[in-house]
C-alpha cells in the first residue's frame, strides 16, 4: 500500500520535473502543421505552408538541398574517418605490443575528458595558417580528429571483451595479425562500430559551433548554420518555419533515436558527452 | 629486414590527425596567447601597408619632406609589368611596338606630362580612350599599397625612382608594419581588465548554479524516482530525458526561444494572472541559461546514477527494507553513500564542460542583455571569432583560453588519477 502511494508520488513528481520538456516537444509538432492564432495558444487549423522552403529559396539563403547535401556530406565523411581511424587504433591499443602503451593510453584518457572547444581560435588560426579556412574539407579534419579520442576509447573498449582465444586460433592457423583482425576480430565488434556511427552522427548532425567559425559562407553552410541564421534574423521570428526547417534537420537524428535509444543510453553513460 | 610492425600501421593515422589537431592547437594556444594577432594585423607576419592611418603617421614624423611627397604621389610608369598590359590591350600593334622600343624606363609625375609624350610618339595613340588604357596602365602609387616582404618594397621605390636613406627607410617600415608582433600584453590586460572579474564571477555564477540545480541535483532526483518504478515507466521517463541531448543544439534553443517568446506559452499562461506578454528570456537571461543548459546536461549524470544504482546489491536494499527502513531512510542510508564516487565524478566532469561551452548561451542569450549573461569562453569567442566592434583579436582571445586550457589539463590529469577509469590493463598475450 505504502509502495503503492510514493510510487504514485515519485511519477508525480517526475511528471511535473518533465514538463518543460513535454511543452517543448508538443508544440514543436503542433507548429509545424498548423497556422498559429494570434489571441490562443491553441492554432486555427491545419496547414503545410511552414514547408514552403523545400520547394522554394529563402531570401538572402542558399537553398536548403544544397545546405543538407553540405550536412550530409559534413556527417557522412566524419563518421567515416572516425569509424576507419578509431577501429585501427583502438585494436593496436587493445590487442598489439608495442612500446610505451600505458603512456599512449593515458595520453588518450587525458584528452578524452579535455575540453576541446577551448581550441576554437587556435585551430580557427591554424587553418587560415594552412589555407583550409571556409572550406567543408577543414571542418570535416576537424571534428573527425576532436571525436578521435572518444571514438579510439570506445572502439578499445569493445575489443576488450572479445575473447583472446578467437585470436590465438587464428594466428595458430598461420593467419596474418591484419588477416585475423579483418576476418575474425572485425565482425565481433560490429555492434561498437554501429554504436560509433550513430553516435558520430548525431554529434556531426547537430554540430554548429566548428561550421560556424571555420566554414562561414553560404557556400559552405550546414543544416545548423541555415538555421541558426534564420533565427538571428532580426525581423519577427517566423516560428512555424523555423521549427518546420528544424523537423526537417533533426528528421534523420529521430528516426536513429527511434530504434537505438537503449544503446545511445549506455554510449552516453560512458562520459562521451561533451556538451554542458 | 626488421618490418614495421603491424602496430603503428593501425596507430599512425589517428596519431597524426590527434596530434596535428588536437595537440597542436592546445600547444599553440600558448604561443598565440603571446601575440597580438588580431583581424587587421592578419595571421602572417611582414605586412607593410600604406593605409590612411600609415600615411598620416608618416605626415607627422621626422621623415624628409620630398620623399614624403614621392610616397603620396601618384606615377606613370613604363615597366614590365604596365608594357604587358599595354601589348594584351587593344592599341594598335603599331603604337605599342613603338612604345616598347622607345618608353621603357620612363617615368612621368602627372597624367598630362604622360599625354604629352604619347603625343610626340610617331604613331601615337588615335583615341583619347586609347590614352586612358595607357595611363591606367602605367599609374603606380603607395597609396593603399600592401607588401609582404621589405624586398618587394625596396623595388617600388626603385621603380618609382624614390631614393631613400636608410634611416627613413627603416622609419618607413616600422610606421607601415602592421603585423603582429609577440608581447606580454594580453596578460597584463587579463588582470587589468575590470570586466575579467565580472565575467570570472559569471561563470562561476553559471557553473555552480547549473552544476547544482540540473547536472547533479536534478539528474539525482530523476535517478532515485525512476529507480523505484516500474521498468517501463523508468525507460519513458530516461528517454525522455535524454531527448535535449540528441536534438541539434540550434534546434533545442529555437524551442527554447518561442516558449519564452512574447507570443509563447509562458507568455500565454502568466496571462491568466494579468501578466502582459513579455519577452521572458530578456527578462531573466540568468534563468534562461541555467535552464537550458540544465536540461541538456541533466541526462548525463542521470544516465550515470541510474546505472550505478542498479549495481547496488540488491540483499543490501533487502536488508534495509527488512529493518522497516522507508524509502527516505534507505536513500540516504544505501544508495547516496553507494554511490559517491560516481556524483564525484559527474560534478567534477561536467564542472569542466560547463566551464568551456558556451554553444547554448551564444544562441539563446549571446551573454547579453549588456554582457550580463557573459561567461569566459563565451567572452574568448566573442573577442576573438566573433563581435559587432569589428576587430577580431585573435591574440587577446587565445590569451583567455588560455585560462580554460590549463584548467582543462589540470583537471584531466586530476580525473585520471583520481578515478583511474580501471584500464591500464594487463599485456597483450600475443606477440606480434
Amino acid at each position: 500500500m505504502e509502495k503503492h502511494n510514493s510510487n504514485r508520488i515519485s511519477t508525480i513528481i517526475l511528471f511535473v520535473l518533465s514538463l518543460p520538456l513535454f511543452i517543448l516537444y508538443f508544440f514543436f509538432f503542433l507548429d509545424v502543421f498548423t497556422v498559429p492564432s494570434t489571441d490562443s495558444i491553441w492554432p486555427e487549423s491545419f496547414t503545410l505552408v511552414h514547408w514552403r522552403f523545400l520547394t522554394e529559396t529563402l531570401s538572402g539563403k542558399p537553398s536548403i538541398w544544397i545546405t543538407t547535401l553540405n550536412t550530409l556530406i559534413f556527417s557522412g565523411c566524419v563518421v567515416a574517418i572516425v569509424l576507419v581511424l578509431s577501429s585501427t587504433a583502438g585494436y593496436a591499443l587493445s590487442r598489439l605490443k608495442m612500446p610505451y602503451r600505458s603512456q599512449l593510453l593515458g595520453t588518450l584518457l587525458l584528452l578524452h575528458s579535455f575540453p576541446s572547444v577551448s581550441l576554437l581560435i587556435a585551430i580557427f588560426i591554424i587553418l587560415q595558417m594552412i589555407g583550409l579556412y571556409d572550406s567543408l574539407v577543414g571542418v570535416i579534419i576537424i571534428k573527425a580528429s576532436l571525436e578521435l579520442p572518444f571514438g579510439i576509447w570506445i572502439m578499445k573498449g569493445f575489443y576488450d571483451t572479445v575473447p583472446w582465444e578467437i585470436e590465438m586460433s587464428g594466428v595458430q592457423d598461420g593467419a596474418s595479425r591484419f588477416t585475423v583482425w579483418y576476418k575474425l576480430i572485425l565482425p565481433q565488434i560490429y555492434p561498437g562500430l554501429a554504436a560509433l556511427s550513430i553516435f558520430s552522427f548525431i554529434s556531426s548532425w547537430g554540430e554548429y559551433v566548428l561550421p560556424f567559425v571555420l566554414a562561414p559562407s553560404a557556400e559552405q553552410q550546414t543544416l545548423s548554420v541555415y538555421l541558426a541564421g534564420l533565427l538571428s534574423e532580426t525581423t519577427a521570428v517566423d516560428y512555424g518555419l523555423l521549427k518546420a526547417v528544424g523537423l526537417f534537420y533533426m528528421l534523420p537524428v529521430m528516426i536513429f533515436y527511434i530504434f537505438t535509444h537503449e544503446k545511445l543510453m549506455n554510449i552516453y553513460g560512458g562520459g562521451g558527452g561533451s556538451k554542458g | 629486414m626488421k618490418r614495421i610492425p603491424l602496430a603503428y600501421w593501425f596507430l599512425l593515422p589517428a596519431a597524426v590527425s590527434i596530434i596535428l589537431f588536437y595537440v597542436l592547437p592546445v600547444i599553440l594556444t600558448f604561443v598565440f596567447s603571446f601575440t597580438s594577432m588580431a583581424s587587421d594585423t592578419g595571421i602572417y607576419g611582414n605586412h607593410y601597408v600604406y593605409s590612411k592611418n600609415a600615411i598620416r603617421a608618416l605626415e607627422k614624423s621626422t621623415l624628409n619632406r620630398d620623399i614624403f611627397k614621392k610616397i603620396i604621389e601618384r606615377k606613370y610608369v613604363f615597366d614590365s609589368e604596365s608594357l604587358k598590359i599595354i601589348s594584351q590591350s587593344k592599341i594598335e600593334k603599331k603604337t605599342q611596338t613603338e612604345i616598347e622600343e622607345t618608353l621603357p624606363g620612363t617615368v612621368y609625375s602627372t597624367e598630362k606630362a604622360l599625354f604629352e609624350a604619347l603625343d610626340k610618339l610617331k604613331n601615337k595613340p588615335r583615341s583619347f580612350r586609347d590614352k586612358k588604357i595607357i595611363s591606367r596602365a602605367t599609374i603606380r602609387s603607395l597609396n593603399g599599397e600592401e607588401f609582404i616582404e621589405i624586398s618587394e618594397m625596396r623595388v617600388a621605390f626603385e621603380k618609382l625612382q624614390i631614393e631613400v636613406g636608410e634611416e627613413d627607410f627603416d622609419l618607413i617600415t616600422e610606421v607601415t608594419n602592421t603585423s603582429w608582433h609577440w608581447t606580454t600584453k594580453n596578460y597584463r590586460e587579463v588582470f587589468s581588465n575590470p570586466d575579467s572579474w565580472r565575467i570570472f564571477k559569471n561563470t562561476g555564477l553559471y557553473v555552480t548554479l547549473t552544476l547544482g540545480l540540473f547536472n547533479v541535483g536534478c539528474a539525482l532526483i530523476i535517478a532515485l524516482l525512476t529507480f523505484y518504478m516500474s521498468l517501463g515507466q523508468s525507460k519513458f521517463f530516461r528517454s525522455l530525458w535524454l531527448i535535449p541531448r540528441i536534438s541539434p543544439s540550434v534546434l533545442y534553443v529555437l524551442l527554447w526561444r518561442d516558449l519564452m517568446d512574447h507570443s509563447g506559452f509562458i507568455s500565454y499562461v502568466m496571462g491568466y494572472f494579468g501578466v502582459a506578454p513579455t519577452n521572458w528570456m530578456g527578462e531573466f537571461p540568468w534563468v534562461t541559461i541555467i535552464v537550458i543548459n540544465g536540461f541538456v546536461g541533466a541526462s548525463m549524470g542521470m544516465i550515470i546514477f541510474s546505472s550505478a544504482m542498479q549495481a547496488i546489491p540488491k540483499s543490501l536494499l533487502y536488508a534495509a527494507s527488512v529493518d522497516g527502513a522507508y524509502m527516505w531512510q534507505q536513500i540516504r542510508r544505501i544508495i547516496l553513500p553507494q554511490i559517491r564516487w560516481p556524483i564525484l565524478f559527474i560534478a567534477s566532469y561536467q564542472t569542466l564542460s560547463l566551464l568551456t561551452s558556451f554553444e547554448y548561451i551564444q544562441l539563446s542569450t549571446d551573454g547579453g542583455p549588456a554582457r550580463d549573461t557573459e561567461v569566459w569562453a563565451l567572452h574568448a569567442f566573442h573577442t576573438a571569432l566573433s563581435n559587432y566592434w569589428g576587430n577580431l583579436r585573435y591574440g587577446f582571445g587565445a590569451t583567455l583560453s588560455v585560462v580554460l586550457v590549463v584548467i582543462g589539463i589540470i583537471a584531466s590529469i586530476t580525473y585520471l588519477k583520481l578515478f583511474k577509469f580501471q584500464v591500464l590493463l594487463q599485456e597483450p598475450p600475443i606477440e606480434n
